[in-house]
């Protein structure tokens, strides 16, 4: 039996050897966490934010720190508390004497992967000083427009909300992430593996020997090449057809935005650069239809108090579909 | 900051009222008493003028109206009399416990009513518990779907119909679909529409059979959903697969 041999429209080599070093660069240090890995690099290469949850001591913070360390860009962090104010991001004018003029100081957004720890920590108001800058990658202060400098991403940790000391984040802010990312309690196996590479580790610090596989230049590269990824119309419909059903849903107070479709369809894109194609299948869409809807979905009060999470609305509403083929 | 904004305001406040209004000594002024010595003249009205207007229908105070209560106001009586046991001891009581009666006087006013509301409109056929809740709608999908049963269609004539018309394309789509059914009627899958073609691979349990089944299934994938081109020689040898695959299942 002799199979035919199909190659890809575009070379996807530098791309594969990309990911695979990024992938082996956290193994080193990461224990497990296998999904979380490929949906955070995924999120890097469909241009998105990404919000990392999980319980304290999941390493989230290491997770999104390691990210940050294989690529070899502006990296800025931001540790958000309850006295946080939008300045103390975005920046702010500041009098100088000598030339008797307001200079704009940058806030720490001005750089290319910026991880705020603790995003849940801050009230409202300085959740908002995000809104612009993580859709249209500007920041307008004082009448003027700054411009973010490419490739801008935000990768933004949070613990569960009923944890004591933290905001519910506002729905406008959380559609501006493309995936959130559920870092779940590692297996006996993985747990026992984390203890004993911590018991042999000679030094603390676990990061300095970590080298970026990647520039600024090379995402930006193979963002382009991912965005051009072909779609076939059914796919589309597809999506189109999981967004429509949120909408609908009687489990659901609010559904997904048009937002959200367009989420989809880029992180699928990106799975399907992961796996070695550059075109989308429907096992790529559903892979990536839970992380992009469960923090842009509202479940009914009656569903949150039964226990139904934003997870199982989407495999119910999956489960009714028909797969195109 | 709100709080600090507060306490500027009203030091500021205070500041500017102590700074306003100058501190005004008081004065001592002596005490002058005068005696009022105006001459005083009584006047009396005669009998016959009380008597006049006395007369008058706007001085006869005779209480004449009809104090016989309405059937309305029965009807309330009545009402708040079934709640009298509930005030008993009013007068005796102390303050937090006629306030607390009267509370739950209406209370239980309120229960009442929503009791025959609700059972009003439920004889009605309206479902109060749902009557605000957000109805779902069906989705209107402005698409066709296909809901294609592979177990209705005659692949081979299908087949036959899309290699004449060079649709190699949707020839390679029917061949993958023919190779689903005869995996389903060999009880090596079970078909169904929200199943994915990893979904259908995982169900394989020879090893060898799903290995082959990936391949198939990648190069449906390619012709499929990435809409490569194919060519007559090029379905002709998928072509060759597939049925190799469908020998080794029957």
């Amino acid at each position: 039996m002799e199979n035919e041999n199909f190659e890809n429209r575009t070379d996807l080599s530098k791309l594969s050897t990309a990911v695979n070093q990024i992938k082996y660069t956290l193994a080193q240090i990461i224990v497990g966490q296998q999904d979380s890995i490929d949906l955070l690099i995924a999120g890097i290469l469909a241009d998105g934010h990404i919000l990392i949850e999980g319980v304290p001591g999941v390493a989230k913070t290491l997770t999104a720190k390691l990210i940050s360390k294989a690529i070899d860009a502006r990296y800025s962090r931001i540790q958000f508390t309850p006295d946080l104010m939008p300045s103390d991001i975005l920046g702010t004018s500041v009098f100088n004497p000598k030339n008797a003029e307001f200079e704009f100081k940058q806030g720490p957004v001005f750089g290319n992967i910026i991880l705020i720890d603790e995003i849940n920590r801050a009230p409202a108001k300085t959740q908002s000083a995000l809104f612009e800058v993580m859709e249209e990658r500007q920041v307008t202060i004082d009448g003027h427009t700054y411009k973010m400098q490419e490739p801008f991403t935000v990768l933004a940790t949070q613990n569960p909300v009923e944890q004591e000391g933290t905001y519910r984040l506002p729905e406008a802010q959380l559609d501006r992430f493309l995936f959130k990312v559920e870092i779940k309690y590692p297996t006996l196996e993985e747990e026992i593996a984390i203890i004993t590479r911590q018991h042999q580790q000679k030094t603390t610090d676990q990061l300095s020997h970590i080298q970026p596989v990647l520039s600024g230049a090379d995402i930006i590269a193979l963002r382009q090449q991912v965005r051009s990824f072909h779609v076939e119309a059914k796919l589309l419909e597809f999506v189109a057809k999981i967004i429509h059903e949120t909408r609908n849903h009687k489990s659901l107070f609010l559904g997904g935005s048009p937002r959200a479709s367009l989420a989809i369809i880029n992180a699928a894109k990106a799975v399907a650069a992961i796996k070695g194609r550059d075109f989308i299948t429907p096992d790529d869409i559903i892979y990536v239809a839970a992380p992009v809807l469960r923090h842009r979905i509202m479940l009914t009060p009656d569903k949150e108090m039964e226990g139904v999470s934003p997870d199982d609305v989407v495999a119910q509403i999956i489960q009714k579909l028909e797969i195109p083929r | 900051m709100l709080r600090l904004l507060c306490t500027i305001f009203f030091v500021l406040l205070v500041y500017a009222g102590n700074g306003a209004v100058p501190a005004v000594k008081p004065v001592k002024q002596p005490l002058v008493l005068k005696t009022d010595t105006a001459k005083i003249t009584l006047r009396r009205l005669d009998t016959a003028t009380i008597a006049v207007h006395s007369k008058q229908p706007e001085f006869q105070y005779r209480d004449d109206t009809d104090t016989t209560p309405s059937w309305w106001d029965r009807f309330w009586r009545w009402f708040w009399s079934l709640f009298k046991p509930i005030k008993l001891g009013q007068h005796g009581m102390s303050p937090f416990l006629r306030i607390l009666s009267y509370v739950l006087q209406y209370l239980l006013l309120a229960a009442g009513l929503a009791a025959i509301v609700f059972l009003v409109l439920k004889l009605m056929g309206i479902d109060m518990l749902n009557i605000f809740r957000r109805k779902p709608t069906s989705a209107n999908l402005p698409f066709t779907e296909s809901l294609e049963n592979i177990h209705d269609i005659n692949f081979d004539d299908e087949i036959e119909k899309a290699v004449a018309q060079h649709n190699y394309r949707l020839a390679v789509r029917l061949l993958y679909l023919k190779c689903l059914k005869q995996l389903s009627d060999a009880d090596l899958i079970k078909w169904q529409i929200d199943k994915t073609n990893s979904a259908y691979i995982d169900e394989l349990t020879n090893a060898h059979q799903r290995q082959l089944f990936s391949s198939l299934t990648l190069q449906f994938e390619y012709v499929w959903y990435g809409e490569f081109a194919i060519d007559g020689k090029t379905f002709k040898n998928i072509n060759t697969v597939f049925q190799d695959f469908n020998k080794g299942i029957a």
